[in-house]
């Protein structure tokens, strides 16, 4: 049964073919800068609307954001549960045995979550739409080291076999009687020794496997390596660059004056 | 002739942490050999090919002591990524050898360590897919292919690097018969269509007399048997059912069949189609 | 006669791994007896493992019940069905944790529940029998591949499970180490009265050790008899992607003169040879009995 490897969903669309993965990681840190530089659930939203409206764009299942949003959703009822202790900006819209909930209170909480959703979604849109390949190629042209290039692409090789390890060998204890469900957090805990020390075992062999075999095909022979994978900057990933570059810019001059900031004081 | 591929002198090899593993070994392969090597577990082998590969001693640590000449070049004293140009290696298990996301990714691991010409590499790569039968497999994601697909395709990494000697040590242990067969099926090709020198560690003793000019056993750190295949199954005090790997069953058969002077030492065969038609022939002959 | 008890009960079993994949198993019904030692073959992906590990709930049939012991496993949890079926896994890698032979060899019985002097008669007992009973105290890390498969068949002996399935007992292994395994696994099914499963590639052990064989291809049992019968029946081992033994296929090649096509070991050959060589009467006959 093959093992998966990565987020990435192959789909023939714009932004996964024809635009460049430094491009989509600019454009992802700017989602990340926007996020923080507004408070304002409204503007918030509106971002996640254009972050998902971009993904489906990209041909993205729409199924596949339910994660990410539900993954938000979390932060979303923490932020409106605890954030009315810290604001009290506001009308109260509701008391409860002597605290104080305010609308901006709520509505902060609100912010809070959709800023998650945010992020989480956006860096979600750039894994779905950029293969590991383009990720590192486009991490390696920005001046990466290779050989942290290489850590990357194996980790990404990796992590799925080491996961099928695991739970083989899950199997091969349960199968020996192991329980890992009975009996308090704390014994479960200890039981899971069981798993623990074969995997350590396993990992550290199947690096040892790895290195070995690199080392036979020269792995770090010379202080550069070449790499068959061209990618490119166009003038479209130009435009898409200066485009953000200036929505930055447009985004931190409005906080500057205030506009969509629902709170001050607050990130 | 010429001078050999692969010369031997002395080897002798200890881990940091065990006994003697090598103990003393002479070899001589020459350009173009298929050697089989075969032998208990712990007898050495995988250490012997982490030798020739120069994995030992530039990776692997321990007492080395002999010498080792591949194609012209001491592999004590020569650096892993200058060996890397002529001997290569392919490894047991099919997954941890293989570094690429993708087929293409995979072959083109090697080469670009080198820093050979991306426009080099770019060409080779059908041509090598097509030497072990998996043309069009560029894109393919490499956890997609099955075992037998995955061994071929460290084959094909190995050959990206133009070797001059190809190692493989155990290459069909982890796969099923399907895979195995494919397996066996590239390196027969290689042996016929190409000049490459194959050293191959194996279990699968029927399938790699097929293929071998010659056969070496190793035991205890020795080299107890080196023949063709004819006469080293041939070899009854080798293998009467004590030590080492099981034999070819036709071996078996014929060897025991000649203890009983119902088959003559000359017509002994290893190989299945000539051990039916010296039988039939035989049974023939007593039906008369 | 009584028919003998019916250890594990596999009815209609399907099983897909994910939901738009193939089936894994694909209606499977088989009927293993108390006492069988069979062999379940295939290539990967044709079952075989799917299929194991119903036997001790590992997996549970999409559709379709097993019953080990006239116990459904829907009724029951792995750890329970783990007394009654012991399964080792082929790479004993995937089990060893602890800092002694010993200890680790007890870690199956202790989950059972059992008493300390249980444990340790089992362990000893379990130890002996594959041949590391002066490993005891040793590191398991440090011991070879060949004794780490020995400890992890051990493990799963000291159990003492009615039903034993073992995943390549013979893998990596040279021809002292199969033999030893081999005839430990066939004195573990005729006197200890066990049911033992192998899974394996290796055709040749199935020929000379074990009585019962399964072909699996594609999710779908092919074939289920006799060894004798399945593996000289290259039509049918062909459809799984498989061929007989070499001796099997020589003894076909030469059935015109009257060598029987059933041929399973070079043993067998090599009586039917020496009679025929010796101008004996018996010569066309049928091969001396063995057991199966």
């Amino acid at each position: 049964m093959p093992v998966g490897y990565s987020i990435y969903v192959e789909r023939p669309s714009y932004l996964h073919k024809r635009i460049d993965p430094r491009t989509k990681l600019f454009a992802l840190c700017t989602s990340f800068v926007l996020a923080l530089l507004f408070n304002n659930p409204a503007y918030l939203g509106i971002l996640l609307a254009a972050v998902i409206a971009i993904g489906l764009w990209a041909r993205l299942p729409l199924k596949s954001f339910r994660a990410y949003l539900l993954f938000a959703l979390w932060f979303l009822i923490l932020g409106v549960v605890i954030w009315p202790f810290y604001i009290h900006q506001g009308s109260v819209v509701l008391q409860i045995s002597g605290v104080q909930f305010t609308s901006d209170g709520l509505l902060f909480g609100l912010a809070m979550g959709l800023r998650v959703a945010l992020m989480v979604t956006a860096a979600g849109v750039w894994m779905m739409s950029t293969s590991p390949q383009h990720i590192t190629l486009g991490l390696l042209r920005l001046g990466l080291p290779y050989k942290a290039g290489m850590v990357m692409s194996s980790t990404i090789r990796f992590v799925p076999l080491i996961n099928a390890e695991r739970a083989t060998i899950i199997e091969a204890q349960r199968a020996r009687g192991l329980d890992l469900k009975r009996g308090n957090p704390f014994q479960r805990a200890l039981r899971y020794v069981a798993v623990i020390g074969p995997m350590l075992v396993r990992t550290l062999d199947m690096a040892q496997s790895l290195a070995l075999a690199m080392e036979a095909r020269a792995f770090g022979a010379r202080p550069n390596r070449t790499m068959i994978t061209e990618i490119r900057l166009t003038r479209v990933d130009w435009y898409i660059v200066i485009g953000c570059a200036l929505l930055i810019a447009a985004a931190i001059a409005l906080r500057v004056l205030g506009i969509g900031v629902l709170v001050r004081g607050y990130l | 002739m010429g001078e050999p591929v692969v010369r031997v002198d002395g080897l002798t090899f200890r881990y940091p942490t065990s006994d003697q593993i090598l103990c003393g070994i002479n070899l001589e392969i020459n350009r173009g050999e298929f050697v089989g090597i075969t032998g208990p577990s712990g007898a050495g082998k995988t250490t012997l090919c982490m030798c020739l590969k120069g994995l030992i001693p530039h990776v692997i640590g321990g007492t080395i002591r002999g010498r080792i000449i591949v194609q012209g070049m001491n592999t004590r004293k020569t650096e892993p990524s200058i060996l890397a140009e002529s001997v290569a290696m392919v490894f047991q298990d099919p997954e941890t050898q293989i570094v690429g996301l993708t087929v293409e990714e995979d072959l083109a691991f090697g080469p670009e360590n080198l820093m050979r010409p991306a426009s080099e590499i770019r060409d080779a790569i059908p041509r090598v897919l097509h030497t072990v039968g998996l043309t069009g497999y560029e894109q393919r994601e490499t956890y997609r292919l099955s075992g037998g697909q995955k061994q071929r395709i460290a084959i094909a990494s190995a050959l990206m690097m133009e070797p001059q000697v190809l190692i493989l040590d155990e290459p069909t242990s982890e796969l099923d018969p399907l895979g195995k067969d494919e397996v066996f099926q590239v390196v027969q090709r290689l042996r016929e269509e190409h000049q490459v020198t194959i050293i191959m560690v194996e279990h699968e003793v029927e399938q790699l007399a097929n293929v071998a000019d010659r056969i070496i056993q190793i035991d205890r750190g020795r080299i107890v048997a080196d023949a063709p295949p004819r006469e080293f199954f041939h070899n009854a005090e080798l293998f009467r059912r004590t030590v080492g790997e099981r034999l070819p069953q036709v071996a078996e058969l014929l060897l025991a069949l000649e203890a009983e002077e119902f088959v003559d030492p000359v017509d002994f065969t290893p190989y299945e189609e000539e051990a039916i038609a010296l039988l039939d022939r035989l049974l023939l002959r007593k039906r008369d | 006669m009584v028919e003998p008890e019916v250890a594990i009960d596999v009815n209609e079993v399907s099983y897909t791994y994910e939901p738009d994949m193939p089936l894994a198993l694909d209606h499977v019904s088989l009927q293993i007896h108390k006492g069988d030692f069979l062999a379940l073959l295939g290539q990967n992906g044709a079952g075989k493992t799917t299929l194991a590990k119903t036997f001790n709930g590992l997996l549970r049939p999409t559709s379709g019940s097993v019953s080990v012991g006239g116990l459904d496993i829907r009724n029951a949890t792995v750890s329970s069905l783990a007394a009654r079926v012991g399964y080792c896994y082929q790479n004993p890698d995937h089990q060893i944790f602890n800092r002694t032979v010993s200890m680790e060899a007890a870690f199956g019985p202790h989950n059972l529940g059992l008493p300390p002097n249980e444990v340790s008669a089992r362990v000893d007992h379990a130890l002996q029998l594959v041949g590391l009973a002066d490993k005891k105290d040793a590191y398991p890390f440090l011991l070879g591949k060949g004794e780490r498969q020995k400890l992890a068949v051990a493990s799963v002996l000291a159990m003492g499970s009615s039903i034993l399935v073992v995943d390549e007992p013979t893998t990596g292994l040279d021809i002292q180490g199969i033999r030893s395994i081999m005839t430990l696994l066939r004195q573990w099914n005729q006197s200890e009265e066990r049911t033992i499963v192998i899974i394996t590639h290796d055709l040749r052990i199935v020929a000379e050790y074990i009585p019962r064989t399964v072909v699996m291809a594609q999710g779908k049992i092919v074939a289920d008899g006799p060894t004798r019968s399945i593996l000289s029946d290259g039509a049918a081992l062909a459809t799984a992607g498989l061929k007989p033994p070499q001796i099997t296929r020589v003894a076909q090649r030469l059935n015109h003169h009257g060598v029987p096509p059933d041929v399973m070991t070079v043993d067998e050959m090599l009586e039917y040879l020496h009679n025929a060589f010796s101008g004996s009467e018996d010569a066309r006959s049928s091969l001396p009995g063995r057991s199966f």
